[in-house]
C-alpha cells in the first residue's frame, strides 16, 4: 500500500473545473517557479504553517485506502452536481504511484488532473490516462527563462504536452500571467504557435497576476523574492490567441 | 429602478420621513382609569387612540401610503397596577404577542368590513357570553380605528390632487381589494398598525401566495405590465423600511419582518408563481434589509430559481433562507399538524415553522446550553471517575433538567390581550375567542443552542482522555479551572487534534446526534404544557452563541467558562448549526454532511446551517449556478434549514482584528483561493480595499 502526502482538501473549489468539486493538493513539487502561490506545496515534508489565525500543519500523511475512503464520502454528491474530483499540488506527478493507486480506488467520478507536466513521461501517462480532463500549465516557451523562473528545464513539460494531444484525452491549458515574465507578445507567440491546431486542446485559461502571489510565504517561513515588478501592468493580449483560432478565457 | 423608486429608497435610507415624526408618545391612561376599561377594552382605546393620532403623511412621487409619526406605544395600566395585574405570572419577553403570523388572506378575501360582519354576527349568536361579547366589541372598535384611519388619507390625498391613493383607499382596506396596488396598500397599511400597537416580529406570511391572485388578474386583464407591478412591489418593499427603527428587537434590525415564499400549496402541488420570481428579483435591486426572504425548497426545486435566489446571497444581503420542504413537513406532521396546515407553514422572525393565522405559538421560550450541560457532566463525572458513558448519562440528565425549568418558566405564561391582531386569525372573530387564549396551535420552542462546540468538547474527552490516554482527567479539570493559563500546550491538543463536527467525521458527529436525541427526549417527557402545546426542539442559537459565552441580564440559561474543545472563558460560540469557531473543515460539502446527521423528524423547530462564502466567490454565472447547486445538495442530503452568507467588509475587517474567528473565510486572489487568515497583512489590505469598490 502506497501512502502519500497531501497538503490540503479544500471542497466547492469552484475555480478547480467543471460542477461541483473537491480539490486535493500533494505536497512536494519539482519546480520552484519565483511566483509560485503555494509555497507549502513545494517541500515533500510536513511544514508548520503560522497564520494569524494560529499554526497548523501543512502535510498530512494518508494511505491510498485512507485517502480514497475519505473522498468516496462524498463521491456521490460531486457527481450529482456536475463536478468531481481535482487533483492539483504542489505536483502530483511526483507522487504518481500514489495518486494512481487512489483514483483506482474511487467510486466513479469525474476526476480532473491539474498538472505542471513536469514529470516522467510514464507517470504522467498513467495519471492521463485515468483522468477525464486535465489542466495543464504553460509557463514560458523559451527554455533559458523557463530554467532561470521555476529552476527547471521546459523539455520534459513540452514532450509530455504532445504526449497529451496523441493520447486523444481533452485538455485545457493554462497560463499565469506573471508581468514581464510570462505575458510578454515573445512568450505568447510561442505558445499559440506551439498550441496551434493541437489536437483535444478546449481552451487557454489566462490567469492574470496578482501581487498576493506571494502573501503565503512569510507564513511558512518562507521568502518571496520576485526578481520582476510585480506592479507592471499586465499585458492581456487574447488576439494572439483568437487569431489563431484558440478558444481563450480569462479567469 | 427608476428614478422616482430610487429618490423613495434614498429619502428613506437617509431617514427623512424621521423628521415627519411627532415629539411625543400620546397618553391615554388617563382615559383608561376614568373610563374604569377592562384589559382587552383598553388594548382597543390603544389601537383607537393611536390611530386617531396618527398624522396623515403623503408624499407628492408616493403611490402607497402610510408613513408611522408616533414614536412609542403608551402604557395602558400605570406601573403599580402592571405589577399587580402581572404578579406571579410570566411575560414573554417585552410582554404583548409577537413573533406570531397573521393569515393575511383573512383581509384579502374579506376586507375590514367583510371581519366586521363576521364579528358583529358573533356576537349576536353569542350575546349573552359576556366575555365573547368584550372581545368583539374590541375586534371592531380596533376595525373601525383603521378604517377611520385610512378615509383620513383619502380625504388627504383628494385635498391634495392624488386622486389615485384617494380611490384606492376609498375600497381598501374597507373592502376586498380590486387589484395589486389595492392588495399592497391594504396589507401596508393593516400591518402597520399592527407594530402600531405594540405588537413586534410582525411577518407576512406566505407573500406570494396571498398576493398571487390579485397581480395575476391584473396582468391577465392588462392591467399592469410585468414592469409596472415590480415597481409597484418596490415601492411597498421600499415602506417596509420606512420604520424600522421604531421596532423593538435584540439589535437594530432584528425586527423579524419576514416573509416566505416557495413551496407547496395546501394539496401538496408547487406553490412557486411568477410572483416567487418577481419578489426574489426585486429584493434583489433593492438591496435593503427589509423584508427578509424565507424561500421554501425541496430536493426538487429548480436550479433557475436557486440561481436567482443566490444573486441576492451574493451582494451581501444574508437572504434568502432556505427550509426543505421534504423535511419540514412531515415533521410538522409527526408533531401534531394537519397535513395541509404544515404543507401552509411560514418562517417566523428567526426561523420557527408556524401556521399563518392559525398558530399562537411562542417559539423561542429559551435556550438549553448544551455547552453547560456538558461542561457539568464532564466536571461531575471526571470527578466521580465515570467513565465515559456515565459522563453521556449526566449530559442527558442534565438536559432534561435545563428543559424542565424553561418549561416552568412558562407555565403561569401571560399573554395580553390583542383584538386587533386576532382580526387576522383564523376562528377568532368567528368564535369569539381572543387569539391570546389560544388558537389552533399553542406550542412552546426550546432551542439546543451552541451544539457544536458541546459535541467537539465530548469529542475531545472521548478521545484524548478515554481512548488515547493522553491527556489525564486532573490536568483537564485544572486547565479548565485555570482558563488554561499555564496550559497552552493542552488547549492546542483539545482544539486541534481529534473529531470536530463539521468535517463529516462520525465521533463528533454521533455526538452532536445524541445531544439533540436527547432534547428532543426531554421535550417528549415534558408532555403538554398549561395552554395544550407541546415542546418543540429546535437547533437555533441567536443571540445566545455570545449570551451562553459572557452571561446577560435577566437570562435564565447557565453559562460557562472555558470548555473542553479548547475554548477559552468568554469567546463565543458558533452560531446556530456550524462548526466550532476556529475548527479547520474541509469545505461546505462535509458540513453539510454533518449536519444531515440530525433527526430533522424530531428536531422540528428549525434553526440554520449557517455558512459563509466570500462574495469573491460569485464573480461569474458559473459560480452562481455552482452555488445553486450546493444549495440543492443542502436538500438532497435531508438537510432543514440553510443560511448562506456572503462575506462583505465588515467580515473582513473583524477577520483582520480577530483572525482566530475566521480560520475557514476563503476568498479568491488571483487564479486560486487562499484563507484570509493566512495572507500578509498587506494583501489582506489590498482584498479588503477591492471590496470598498464592489
Amino acid at each position: 500500500m502506497t501512502s502519500g502526502i497531501v497538503f490540503d482538501i479544500k471542497e466547492f473549489s469552484i475555480h478547480d473545473g467543471p460542477g461541483i468539486r473537491t480539490t486535493v493538493f500533494l505536497k512536494g513539487c519539482p519546480m520552484s517557479c519565483i511566483w509560485c502561490h503555494n509555497p507549502e506545496g513545494q517541500s515533500r515534508k510536513p511544514q508548520v504553517i503560522r497564520g494569524l489565525a494560529g499554526e497548523r500543519i501543512a502535510g498530512i500523511e494518508y494511505t491510498a485506502i485512507e485517502l480514497a475512503a475519505l473522498l468516496n464520502q462524498q463521491v456521490y454528491i460531486l457527481r450529482a452536481n456536475e463536478g468531481g474530483l481535482t487533483f492539483s499540488g504542489g505536483e502530483p506527478l511526483l507522487q504518481a504511484d500514489f495518486v494512481a493507486e487512489v483514483i483506482d480506488l474511487l467510486d466513479d467520478v469525474h476526476v480532473l488532473l491539474d498538472t505542471s507536466g513536469y514529470g516522467q513521461e510514464q507517470d504522467f501517462r498513467r495519471l492521463v490516462n485515468r483522468s477525464d480532463l486535465v489542466f495543464f500549465d504553460l509557463k514560458l516557451i523559451d527554455s533559458i527563462v523557463h530554467r532561470h523562473y521555476t529552476g527547471c528545464d521546459n523539455d520534459l513539460i513540452l514532450r509530455n504536452l504532445h504526449q497529451l494531444s496523441e493520447m486523444g484525452k481533452p485538455f485545457v491549458v493554462r497560463v499565469p500571467l506573471v508581468p514581464g515574465v510570462t505575458d510578454t507578445n515573445q512568450n505568447l507567440v510561442g505558445i499559440v504557435q506551439l498550441l496551434r491546431g493541437l489536437s483535444g486542446l478546449l481552451r487557454v485559461d489566462l490567469l492574470p497576476y496578482n501581487k498576493a502571489a506571494g502573501s503565503k510565504y512569510q507564513y511558512a517561513g518562507m521568502e518571496f523574492k520576485p526578481d520582476y515588478d510585480e506592479s507592471r501592468e499586465l499585458n492581456l493580449n487574447t488576439v494572439l490567441f483568437e487569431q489563431a483560432g484558440i478558444k481563450v478565457t480569462v479567469v | 429602478m427608476n428614478e422616482r423608486l430610487t429618490n423613495l429608497k434614498n429619502r428613506v435610507r437617509a431617514g427623512e420621513h424621521c423628521a415627519l415624526r411627532q415629539g411625543f408618545s400620546i397618553e391615554i391612561l388617563t382615559e383608561c382609569e376614568t373610563r374604569q376599561l377592562s384589559w382587552p377594552r383598553r388594548v382597543a382605546c390603544l389601537v383607537q387612540r393611536q390611530c386617531d393620532a396618527e398624522r396623515v403623511i403623503i408624499e407628492p412621487d408616493e403611490r402607497i401610503v402610510y408613513t408611522r409619526t408616533l414614536p412609542g406605544v403608551p402604557p395602558i395600566y400605570s406601573p403599580e397596577e402592571w405589577a399587580q395585574l402581572t404578579a406571579g405570572c410570566t411575560l414573554h419577553e417585552f410582554g404583548p404577542v409577537s413573533n406570531i403570523c397573521a393569515d393575511w388572506n383573512l383581509l384579502l378575501s374579506q376586507g375590514l368590513l367583510g371581519r366586521k360582519q363576521v364579528a358583529l354576527a358573533t356576537r349576536e349568536r353569542l350575546v349573552d357570553e359576556p366575555k365573547a361579547v368584550e372581545f368583539l366589541d374590541s375586534a371592531v372598535e380596533t376595525i373601525d380605528a383603521v378604517l377611520g384611519l385610512a378615509a383620513r388619507y383619502a380625504d388627504r390625498a383628494r385635498e391634495k390632487g392624488q386622486e389615485e391613493i384617494a380611490n384606492v383607499l376609498d375600497h381598501v382596506p374597507a373592502h376586498p381589494p380590486r387589484t395589486f396596488h389595492e392588495a399592497l396598500q391594504s396589507l401596508r397599511l393593516c400591518q402597520a398598525v399592527v407594530w402600531l400597537s405594540g405588537h413586534y416580529h410582525v411577518g407576512l406570511g406566505r407573500f406570494d401566495q396571498y398576493m398571487w391572485p390579485f397581480l395575476c388578474s391584473d396582468l391577465q386583464a392588462g392591467r399592469l405590465t410585468v414592469e409596472m407591478a415590480e415597481e409597484l412591489l418596490a415601492e411597498f418593499f421600499i415602506s417596509l423600511n420606512k420604520d424600522s427603527d421604531l421596532y423593538p428587537g435584540v439589535q437594530q434590525g432584528d425586527n423579524g419582518q419576514t416573509l416566505t415564499l416557495g413551496g407547496v400549496t395546501p394539496t401538496g402541488d408547487s406553490a412557486v408563481n411568477e410572483l416567487t420570481h418577481m419578489v426574489l428579483r426585486v429584493s434583489r435591486d433593492l438591496a435593503m434589509i427589509d423584508p427578509k426572504i424565507n424561500l421554501r425548497i425541496s430536493a426538487q426545486t429548480d436550479l433557475d430559481l436557486l440561481g436567482l435566489a443566490t444573486e441576492l446571497t451574493r451582494i451581501g444581503l444574508g437572504f434568502p433562507q432556505y427550509s426543505n420542504d421534504d423535511v419540514v413537513i412531515p415533521a410538522l406532521v409527526s408533531h401534531g399538524y394537519a397535513l395541509e396546515d404544515a404543507r401552509d407553514y411560514a418562517v417566523a422572525a428567526c426561523w420557527e415553522f408556524i401556521i399563518p393565522g392559525r398558530g399562537m405559538e411562542i417559539v423561542n421560550i429559551g435556550a438549553v446550553s448544551f455547552p453547560a450541560a456538558v461542561d457539568q457532566a464532564i466536571w461531575m463525572g471526571l470527578n466521580a471517575q465515570a467513565d465515559f458513558k456515565g459522563i453521556l448519562g449526566r449530559v442527558s440528565e442534565n438536559i432534561d433538567e435545563q428543559v424542565h425549568q424553561l418549561g416552568e418558566a412558562y407555565s403561569q405564561l401571560l399573554l395580553p390581550p390583542a383584538p386587533y391582531y386576532s382580526v387576522f386569525m383564523d376562528g377568532c372573530l368567528e368564535q369569539g375567542r381572543d387569539l391570546s387564549d389560544g388558537l389552533k396551535y399553542n406550542n412552546f420552542g426550546i432551542h439546543g443552542a451552541c451544539a457544536a462546540n458541546a459535541a467537539d468538547a465530548l469529542a475531545s474527552v472521548k478521545q484524548l482522555l478515554f481512548e488515547d490516554c493522553s491527556i489525564s482527567s486532573a490536568d483537564l479539570l485544572s486547565a479548565l479551572d485555570a482558563n488554561f493559563v499555564g496550559y497552552e500546550p493542552l488547549r492546542r491538543q483539545l482544539a486541534d487534534e481529534g473529531s470536530k463536527v463539521g468535517n463529516n467525521d462520525a465521533l463528533a458527529d454521533t455526538l452532536l446526534m445524541e445531544l439533540f436525541d436527547d432534547l428532543a427526549n426531554a421535550c417528549e417527557r415534558y408532555g403538554r404544557t398549561p395552554r395544550g402545546g407541546i415542546l418543540r426542539p429546535g437547533t437555533g442559537s441567536a443571540m445566545y452563541y455570545i449570551w451562553l459565552a459572557t452571561g446577560h441580564a435577566g437570562m435564565r440559561e447557565p453559562v460557562v467558562g472555558a470548555t473542553a474543545d479548547g475554548r477559552r472563558c468568554g469567546e463565543p460560540f458558533s452560531a446556530n448549526l456550524s462548526p466550532s469557531l476556529g475548527v479547520y473543515v474541509r469545505g461546505p460539502i462535509s458540513t453539510l454532511q454533518s449536519f444531515a446527521k440530525i433527526d430533522y423528524q424530531r428536531i422540528c423547530n428549525g434553526g440554520p446551517i449557517t455558512m459563509e462564502l466570500s462574495d469573491s466567490v460569485f464573480r461569474n454565472s458559473e459560480s452562481i449556478r455552482k452555488t445553486a447547486m450546493l444549495v440543492r445538495t443542502f436538500a438532497q442530503l435531508g438537510c432543514q434549514q440553510l443560511q448562506l452568507n456572503s462575506l462583505n467588509l465588515d467580515t473582513l475587517l473583524d477577520a483582520k482584528a480577530h483572525p482566530e474567528k475566521h480560520k475557514n473565510l476563503i476568498v479568491r486572489v488571483w487564479g486560486w483561493s487562499g484563507y484570509f487568515c493566512e495572507l500578509a497583512p498587506e494583501y489582506q489590505d489590498q482584498i479588503i480595499a477591492r471590496h470598498y469598490f464592489e
